[in-house]
């Protein structure tokens, strides 16, 4: 962990070097104006010239990230006046929420057409909850990041919605709103309860005054508490995931391919520089409740997947016991840099192959109802056996065996808990992950299963586009790199990590 | 052999072959089996030249005698190793790329070359859907257990370990009969819940020499590194004292390998699984990748964790014994011949791990010879039974009968494959038996009394099925059936040439296993020495 110090307010005025810092945000949030205006002058039929936009405007955001990752160097730095950090983690984690962000363009204007959807702002909105996201893993500032959630949850709550004519969508914006709102206002009153007993909005100097030796002050353990809640809604961990399944199921399964990666990996980027650096003096009071919600997530997400009958809805709890193991590397991040690096590389892993999953999902899922019912799976390697091929290759991933990228998240969030002497947190994530198998290789054996003569085919799979299928390929690719190149990303999340808190010297 | 990076070779070559055939339209069957034979006999060509280096030249390293610290003193490493390659892999973390064949794998890595080779021959080209990917799998497959032989880096081991199961997934998922979906199923969480415990014993492994400054997963580095006594631990979340970490992690090692083997009882998915698979991936099934349990248990369970497996030796021998009793109770039970060989199996693999658990040079030896007679026996049973299911259209042994006079050849080849399996004298069914049995004995006699009692069940049984399918008179399903085709008998007539062979010659195998037994058993006899807990049992110990 970085060391906590003082660190003077700057007075003068923002300049050209505050821009630098935010630049991919900068491009992204201009590229959501612009999209939003060129859907007005765009004819409807020509609406994949606003996907190519959008991806070109990402594919710019993405560049400016991996510029910024080297020009930002190891410490890094705030800017603004403090409240949004230019670092490598802000730019590791930009890189996976663009390149999420990228995917979902790739596989949705085929998905769109056939669903009927194909209206224009959907790229915008998509655009603007990338921002919320980019702006999220950045935030130094408990304003900036409750803006940032804000920015990127009101953006979800439409694309949830964004069938109109359907009942299942609208009733999961619905749900996502109220629910969401909730958990908003339990993050404010969190901060609130923060800014209270330390005075500050940013993290650096709350940090500072956490670390004053003084009475425990049981309203700033609250507060901490209360943001966890928070946070742990937003990445969709038990006992706070009541909404996932709904949601999941209901919005379009483009944007859930996109809520359920870019959403979770931005918000546990900005935990752990939260939790794991601004408050890690209080490492004895929250870690406790980490590790609780932790065991939670793994047990409820599993067992609940295990009883599934719908494709989304079985992702929908896998996410949930996929964000409970990633909090083991938050919960032992403190006493072990490997949970941070662990986290990171998990996130990474996830982001890649979860998103592989579900724009399987999409890519499969043909005019009227999406493709959902483990039932419309079945038969799928005999018809589109390159599809099905990576879907059991993704689950496969998902469950964490090796050469996929799964496996390596898994075995370094258990290292490190093992490395902070916690075995019996390590034992429930092995035993969980045990189970995790059969629900996983259930599925993927369905897609092998041959049809009865005369029986017909269970659902209409489309033919699968040059963009869909680039998007499903490139996925697998990366599910089997950072499998197998593992040295390289692990010195990447190393480096990451290295600034979690910059400005604080 | 020079530098020359041999062992990356052979763990590359069927990988790489796997690939190139990617590149065969799915058309030519022909061309996509030709090169998939072609892919195979080169690898059964190069590892039989490394076989025969291990043969013939001196390893590299090893204790040449004397109490272990005193070697490690002069820097020898514990385990004498051939064509050694060693590059960083992963440095964070200390994980390296590090291969090496010894006297245990030099054999086993023969079988596994042997056993792909007679599967990728007895690939039916016409019958078998997407052909392409069913050869690319099983080469796949064979990559991953050849890494598991030679890899002495543990992260690596676990790595080829598990990924083993992602091609071996796809093949038994896709294909085989109807029930395979359940069976397979059966097997990977099986075998997915003893590997994830062993992961976490191999990531406690590495924290405990972290802890001494070595920042390591290399199996010769951990041998170097002694665990620290440690006192009993709690159960988590109870506070009752049980066992130590080092014996914990020795349990999670020992289920793992228990599980692949199987002992009793974790054999549970055997039958299953066995009655389901397609014979080609049946052949290298049950005639390598069940070894590799054993192989394990040699490799790393006894050397790693040497005093807990003294401890625990009661029990471990008593489990092998159930295995080989309770394996041939089951055979006699059963009238699916499938499912008998299947059992059959489940004994006979008790019979290695008493051969291992007894913790001594015999047994040992003993074990790594029925390795490979195992692994010779049960590709021939399993292809017969196979042939015969295809002539006979069933696998009720009540409803087949006298196939001696349309079927003299199979009968031969059957007869001496069956006379391998009961342990004749003459063949290395023998060989194998006798040895394991000496160490048994050495150990407490009355196992070798019981296991005695297994290899008179097992002349039961075999000579059953034998002459079951054999003998009286032609049941309707058996009246019509056909002798093996030419091909067919190419593939099981060296297989019982080489049971008779090495039954009367054995040196080639004992040659080499004995270069390294000794290293192991000297590695596993050090948790003897510093044993101070009192054994469970009065013989354990005794006997030395």
């Amino acid at each position: 962990m970085s060391m906590i110090a003082g660190l003077p307010l700057a007075t003068a005025t923002p300049g050209g070097g505050d821009l630098v810092g935010l630049l991919p945000e900068v491009i992204v949030a201009v590229g959501f104006v612009a999209l939003m205006l060129m859907d007005l002058v765009v004819p409807p039929s020509r609406r994949s010239w606003l996907a190519g936009a959008t991806a070109a405007v990402l594919a710019g955001a993405f560049a400016m990230s991996v510029w910024g990752w080297f020009d930002a160097g190891p410490a890094g730095r705030t800017v603004y006046f403090g409240a949004v950090a230019y670092d490598r983690l802000s730019a590791f984690v930009n890189c996976v929420v663009l390149v999420s962000s990228l995917v979902t363009v790739m596989i949705s204007p085929g998905y769109l057409n056939r669903r009927g959807l194909h209206h224009g702002e959907y790229y915008a909105l998509l655009l603007a909850a990338t921002v919320g996201m980019m702006l999220l893993d950045a935030a130094t500032s408990l304003m900036v990041i409750f803006l940032a959630i804000e920015l990127l949850s009101i953006s979800l709550y439409i694309l949830s919605g964004f069938a109109r004519d359907e009942e299942r969508s609208q009733e999961a914006a619905i749900k996502y709103l109220l629910l969401g709102s909730f958990a908003s206002a339990f993050m404010l009153f969190g901060m609130a309860l923060v800014y209270g007993e330390t005075g500050h909005t940013q993290l650096a100097q709350i940090a500072l005054a956490m670390s004053h030796p003084g009475p425990l002050d049981p309203l700033l353990v609250g507060g901490v508490i209360l943001m966890f809640v928070g946070f742990a809604f937003k990445v969709s961990a038990a006992p706070f995931h009541f909404w996932t399944p709904d949601v999941y199921q209901g919005a379009p399964v483009a944007v859930t391919t996109f809520m359920s990666v870019a959403t979770k990996v931005a918000a546990f980027a900005v935990l752990i520089r939260v939790f794991d650096d601004a408050f890690a003096s209080y490492y004895a009071h929250w870690s406790s409740v980490v590790i609780a919600v932790a065991i939670i997530s793994m047990v409820v997400g599993n067992l609940a997947a295990l009883t599934q009958t719908s494709v989304k809805r079985m992702l929908a709890y896998s996410g949930i016991a996929q964000a409970g193991y990633i909090l083991i590397g938050v919960a032992v991040g403190v006493a072990v840099p490997l949970g941070v690096q662990g986290a990171l590389y998990y996130l990474a892993a996830y982001a890649v192959t979860n998103i592989g999953a579900f724009a399987v999902v999409t890519v499969m899922s043909g005019h009227g109802e999406d493709l959902d019912s483990y039932d419309h799976l079945r038969g799928l390697w005999f018809r589109r056996p390159y599809v099905a091929a990576a879907l059991g290759f993704f689950l496969l991933s998902l469950g964490g065996f090796p050469v996929t990228a799964g496996f390596f998240g898994k075995f370094l969030v258990f290292a490190a808990a093992i490395a902070a002497h916690n075995v019996a947190l390590a034992i429930w994530g092995i035993g969980t992950s045990a189970v995790s198998i059969f629900y996983y290789l259930r599925v993927a054996l369905l897609m092998f299963q041959r049809r009865e003569e005369g029986e017909e085919q269970p659902y209409a799979w489309p033919r699968t586009s040059l963009l869909g299928g680039g998007a499903v390929a490139a996925t697998a690719a990366g599910t089997l790199i950072l499998g197998t190149a593992v040295p390289l990303l692990l010195t990447v999340v190393q480096l990451a990590q290295a600034g979690t808190l910059p400005g604080a010297t | 052999m020079g530098s020359f990076p041999w062992l990356t070779v052979i763990l590359l070559l069927p990988a790489a072959g796997a690939v190139v055939l990617q590149l065969i339209p799915g058309r030519r069957t022909d061309a996509i089996k030709g090169w998939t034979v072609a892919v195979v006999v080169a690898e059964a060509v190069l590892v039989g030249m490394v076989v025969f280096n291990v043969a013939t030249t001196p390893a590299q390293g090893g204790c040449p005698g004397g109490p272990y610290a005193r070697c490690a003193a002069i820097g020898l490493l514990p385990l004498p190793m051939h064509l050694q390659e060693q590059a960083p892999w992963i440095t964070a973390i200390g994980a390296s790329y590090h291969l090496g064949v010894d006297g245990v794998s030099a054999w086993i890595l023969a079988l596994n070359a042997g056993v792909f080779l007679v599967a990728a021959l007895v690939v039916p080209r016409l019958t078998t859907e997407r052909l392409k990917l069913f050869c690319g799998l099983m080469l796949l497959t064979e990559t991953a257990t050849t890494g598991v032989l030679v890899s002495l880096d543990l992260l690596l081991f676990y790595l080829f370990w598990e990924g083993m199961l992602i091609p071996l997934y796809f093949l038994l998922a896709f294909y085989g009969n109807e029930n395979r979906g359940r069976a397979t199923l059966k097997f990977v969480i099986y075998t997915v819940a003893g590997s994830l415990l062993m992961l976490l014993a191999i990531i406690y492994l590495h924290f405990q020499a972290l802890n001494q400054g070595v920042n390591t997963f290399d199996l010769e580095t951990l041998l170097q590194t002694p665990l620290a006594q440690q006192s009993a631990v709690p159960l988590p979340f109870s506070s009752v004292p049980t066992l130590t970490p080092q014996m914990w992690a020795f349990l999670a090692f020992a289920v793992a390998f228990a599980i692949k083997l199987p002992m009793v009882p974790f054999h549970t998915w055997l039958p299953d699984l066995y009655e389901s698979a397609p014979a080609p991936v049946l052949v290298f099934f049950a005639g390598v990748v069940s070894k590799l349990g054993a192989y394990g248990f040699i490799r790393f369970g006894i050397t790693l964790f040497s005093h807990p497996a003294h401890q625990l030796q009661p029990l471990l021998v008593a489990l092998a014994v159930l295995g080989i009793l309770y394996g041939a109770v089951m055979v006699l039970s059963q009238t699916d011949i499938k499912r008998m060989v299947a059992y059959a199996s489940v004994s006979h693999m008790s019979f290695i791990a008493l051969g291992i658990f007894s913790l001594d040079q015999n047994g040992i030896n003993g074990a790594l010879i029925q390795i490979v007679n195992h692994g010779i026996i049960i590709v021939g049973l399993f292809l017969i039974a196979d042939w015969v299911e295809a002539r006979t259209g069933t696998r009720d042994i009540r409803e087949m009968a006298g196939m001696e006079r349309r079927t003299p050849w199979l009968y031969a080849m059957f007869l001496v494959i069956t006379l391998a399996a009961l342990g004749l004298p003459g063949t290395l069914g023998f060989v194998g038996e006798l040895t394991t049995m000496l160490g048994a004995f050495q150990y407490f006699w009355l196992l070798a009394v019981l296991a005695g009692v297994g290899v008179v069940l097992a002349s039961w049984y075999m000579l059953r099925l034998h002459q079951g399918l054999m003998h009286e008179a032609p049941t309707p399903r058996t009246e019509k059936v056909r002798d093996l085709r030419l091909r067919e008998g190419l593939v099981l007539a060296p297989l019982a040439a080489l049971l008779i062979f090495l039954g009367v010659y054995p040196h080639p195998i004992g040659a080499v296993t004995s270069q390294s037994v000794p290293a192991v058993v000297r590695l596993a006899d050090a948790g003897q020495v510093t044993a101070h807990d009192v054994p469970l049992s009065h013989t354990s110990g005794a006997q030395r």
